[in-house]
C-alpha cells in the first residue's frame, strides 16, 4: 500500500513542478519560459527580474505552499475530528482572522502589514477563546470543541458585522469584502519573508506529530492505552494547525475551502487514510490552487477573486 | 466729473496693470521643469524625472482628464470596461482598443509593468498596489478627486506632472466661470428644493457629505436630504419623502426606475414634483455629471437649467455643453434627455 501511495507522491510531486514552471511564465508581463536562464543568470533586462523576483516567483511560492499547507491542515483535522467536514473553519480560526483584519482596516486603516498581523493574531486569540470555552466543558469530548468553534464562529460573525456597520461604505467596506474574498495579487517578496517560515516551521512540526495523530483517530481510550495522551496532544496538534491556517489567511485572505476539498480528492484516489495520504492531499491542495491562480491572473484584464472559484467556503 | 473720470481711468489702469503682471506670471510658469517633485493626494512625494511619454491611468476620471489635457497619445493603458464610458468613444476612440489594467477593485500590477509607463495615475483607494508598483521603481500618482476642492487639486497636480500647466489652468478657469456664471444668474431665485433619487431605487438618496449633494448647492438647490451625513447613498422611507415634499425630483444617471415609473406610483401622487411633473434624470450620454469627473460642473449647470429654467435655458446650457467640450475634448456634443 506504502509503495502505491508513494507512486502517487511521486506523480502528483511531477505534476507541481510541471505547474509551477508554466505558472511563472504566464501573466501580463511577457516573461517567456526561455528567459528565465537569463533571470537567474542576471543577463536579463531588469525589469524583467524584477517581476520575476518580486512578483511572480514569490507569488508562484506562496500559492504552492498555501494549498500544501491547508490541504495538508484539513486533512489533519479530519482525521482529529474524525469528521469529513472538519475544516480550519471548525476552530473558529478563518473567522477569528477575518475579525483581526476587519478590525485593522476599518479601526487601525491599515496598511498591507497591519492588516496581515492583525489577522494572524485575530485567528490565534480565536484559537485560543475557542480552546478555553472547550476546556471548561465538563466531559472534554471532541463535541465540545465543535461546540465551541460555533460559538466563537458565531461571535466572530457579529463582531465583523458591527465593524462592517462602522466602516466607511465608499472605501472600508470594499477592502473588507475584497479581503475575504482572498488573493494573490500584491504578494511581493517582502510580503512573504515573515509568513514563509512560520508556515513552513509549523507544517514541519505537525508531520513530526503525524504518529501520534493517526492514533487519534482511534477511540480516545484505544489511543490512551496506545500511550497517546488525547488531552495534552490535542491542543498541541490544533495550536500548530492554526499557525498554519493563520499566517496563511492572513496574506491571502480567505481561501480555506481548499483545506476541505483536498482531503477528500486525495482519499477518493487512494481509498486510504494514513499520514501518506496527507502528504498527496497537500501536493493535490498546492495543484488546484496554482491552476486556479493561473485562471485568475490570466483569464481577463483584472485579476478574479479566489472565493469564486472556491465559492463553497 | 473730471476727477472722477481721472479716477477711474487710474483704477482701471492699475487693475490692467495688476492683471498684466499675474498673466506674466502665469506666462513664467506654464512649463513644468524637470525633474520635478510633487506631492500626491496621499502626501506621498513623487519626483518625476522626465516629461512622461507612457502614462497609465487606473481610474476613469484620470482618464478622462487626460484626453481634456491633450495626453491622449501619451496614454498607453487605462482601467477595464472602456466601453462604459461613451465619451471614450467619442473623443477617444483609440483608448477602447489600448491595454487594460484592471478595475478599481482588482487592479492588475504585471499588466502595468508590461506597458513600461513611466507615469502611472491610481486612486488612493489602490494604496496596496501603489507600495508595490513604487518599490519595483514604476513612479505613481495617487489621486483622490472626491470632491470640487479635491478634483481641482487633481487637475492641477495632473496637469504638471505631465507639463500641461496652461491646459490645467484652462480648465480650472472654465470651472470657475461656470461657477460664477450660475452664482449671478442665480442670485434672486427663490430657491427650489431637490430630491435625488440613487441609482438602485428611489428610495436611496445624497446626503451633505456626498458629491452630488455639492452639485445641488452650486446650481442654487435645496437638497432635501442634506441633514442626512452617509457618506454613501442612504435609504429613506416613503414617508420621509412626502414630508420633505421636494419641488423637483433628479433621478440619478444609471438609475434602473424611470420619470413613468414614479408618475404611476402612488404613493407619490401628493408630492409637488409629481403633481407638476418636475421630474428629470441626469442625463448620462456623455460622462457620469454626478461623480467629480472634469466636466461635472456641466452636471451643476444641468440642475439649474432644469430648476430655474427662466433665468438659465435649455439652450443656453446646451451651448455651453458644446462650447465646453468643443474646448477640451474637441468633440461636437449634444445631451440627450
Amino acid at each position: 500500500m506504502n509503495k502505491h501511495i508513494n507512486k502517487f507522491i511521486i506523480c502528483f510531486a511531477v505534476l507541481l513542478g510541471i505547474l509551477s514552471i508554466v505558472s511563472l511564465s504566464i501573466g501580463r508581463y511577457q516573461i517567456k519560459f526561455e528567459d528565465i536562464p537569463g533571470i537567474l543568470a542576471g543577463t536579463a533586462s531588469s525589469m524583467k527580474i524584477n517581476v520575476f523576483i518580486n512578483l511572480r516567483l514569490p507569488r508562484t511560492m506562496i500559492v504552492i505552499l498555501s494549498g500544501f499547507a491547508l490541504s495538508y491542515v484539513g486533512s489533519v483535522l479530519q482525521t482529529v475530528f474524525k469528521n469529513p467536514l472538519a475544516a480550519p473553519e471548525i476552530i473558529g480560526v478563518s473567522s477569528g482572522a477575518s475579525v483581526g483584519a476587519a478590525f485593522a482596516i476599518v479601526i487601525l486603516s491599515g496598511g498591507f502589514y497591519i492588516t496581515m498581523l492583525s489577522a494572524f493574531i485575530g485567528a490565534v486569540l480565536a484559537l485560543f477563546l475557542s480552546l478555553f470555552i472547550a476546556s471548561k466543558s465538563n466531559q472534554k469530548s471532541l463535541a465540545s470543541f465543535v461546540l465551541s468553534g460555533i460559538v466563537v464562529n458565531a461571535l466572530a460573525q457579529a463582531t465583523i458585522m458591527f465593524l462592517k456597520m462602522i466602516a466607511d461604505p465608499e472605501r472600508q467596506l470594499a477592502s473588507i469584502e475584497f479581503w475575504m474574498m482572498g488573493g494573490f495579487n500584491t504578494i511581493t517578496s517582502s510580503k512573504i519573508v515573515l509568513v514563509v517560515p512560520i508556515t513552513v516551521i509549523s507544517l514541519v512540526l505537525l508531520m513530526l506529530f503525524r504518529r501520534q495523530v493517526e492514533i487519534m483517530a482511534l477511540k480516545d481510550e484505544e489511543a490512551k492505552t496506545l500511550g497517546v495522551d488525547i488531552r495534552v496532544i490535542r491542543p498541541i496538534v490544533f495550536l500548530l494547525c492554526s499557525i498554519v491556517v493563520a499566517s496563511i489567511v492572513s496574506v491571502s485572505g480567505l481561501i480555506s475551502f481548499i483545506g476541505l476539498i483536498g482531503p477528500h480528492l486525495s482519499r477518493l484516489i487512494l481509498k486510504h487514510n494514513s499520514s501518506r495520504v496527507w502528504m498527496v492531499s497537500g501536493l493535490i491542495g498546492s495543484c488546484l490552487l496554482l491552476l486556479s491562480d493561473m485562471v485568475a491572473r490570466s483569464i481577463g484584464t483584472s485579476e478574479i477573486p479566489y472565493l469564486c472559484f472556491f465559492c463553497y467556503k | 466729473m473730471k476727477k472722477l473720470l481721472l479716477l477711474v481711468l487710474l483704477c482701471s489702469l492699475v487693475i490692467s496693470g495688476c492683471s498684466v503682471s499675474s498673466s506674466k506670471e502665469m506666462k513664467t510658469n506654464t512649463k513644468s521643469s524637470y525633474p520635478q517633485t510633487l506631492v500626491d493626494q496621499l502626501g506621498r512625494e513623487v519626483t518625476i524625472e522626465k516629461e512622461p511619454k507612457r502614462i497609465v491611468s487606473g481610474y476613469y476620471i484620470s482618464t478622462s482628464l487626460l484626453i481634456a489635457l491633450d495626453l491622449k497619445d501619451e496614454t498607453v493603458g487605462i482601467e477595464s470596461k472602456p466601453e462604459k464610458r461613451p465619451i471614450y468613444s467619442m473623443a477617444a476612440p483609440e483608448f477602447l482598443e489600448l491595454p487594460n489594467v484592471g478595475t478599481m477593485k482588482e487592479f492588475n500590477i504585471e499588466a502595468t509593468l508590461a506597458l513600461e509607463p513611466d507615469l502611472v495615475l491610481l486612486p488612493i483607494k489602490l494604496k496596496d498596489s501603489i507600495d508595490v508598483l513604487e518599490e519595483l521603481g514604476i513612479t505613481v500618482l495617487a489621486i483622490n478627486p472626491e470632491s470640487d476642492e479635491l478634483l481641482h487639486e487633481t487637475i492641477a497636480l495632473v496637469a504638471k506632472a505631465t507639463n500641461r500647466i496652461e491646459l490645467g489652468d484652462n480648465l480650472l478657469n472654465k470651472i470657475k466661470t461656470f461657477n460664477e456664471k450660475l452664482k449671478t444668474l442665480l442670485s434672486d431665485v427663490d430657491q427650489k428644493s431637490v430630491y435625488l433619487g440613487g441609482n438602485s431605487e428611489l428610495l436611496s438618496t445624497a446626503g451633505s457629505k456626498m458629491y452630488q449633494n455639492t452639485l445641488i448647492t452650486l446650481a442654487n438647490g435645496k437638497n432635501v436630504a442634506s441633514d442626512l451625513s452617509d457618506a454613501y447613498w442612504a435609504n429613506i422611507s416613503y414617508e420621509q419623502l412626502l414630508a420633505w415634499n421636494p419641488d423637483v425630483i433628479l433621478i440619478a444617471s444609471d438609475a434602473v426606475y424611470s420619470k413613468e415609473d414614479l408618475l404611476n406610483d402612488t404613493n407619490l401622487q401628493d408630492i409637488k414634483a409629481v403633481k407638476n411633473k418636475a421630474i428629470a434624470s441626469i442625463p448620462g450620454n456623455l460622462e457620469a455629471w454626478d461623480s467629480p469627473v472634469p466636466s461635472s460642473v456641466l452636471g451643476s449647470l444641468w440642475i439649474a437649467s432644469e430648476l430655474y429654467p427662466e433665468k438659465y435655458s435649455k439652450e443656453e446650457f446646451g451651448q455651453d455643453v458644446r462650447d465646453f467640450y468643443s474646448t477640451f475634448y474637441q468633440i461636437e456634443a449634444s445631451v440627450n434627455e
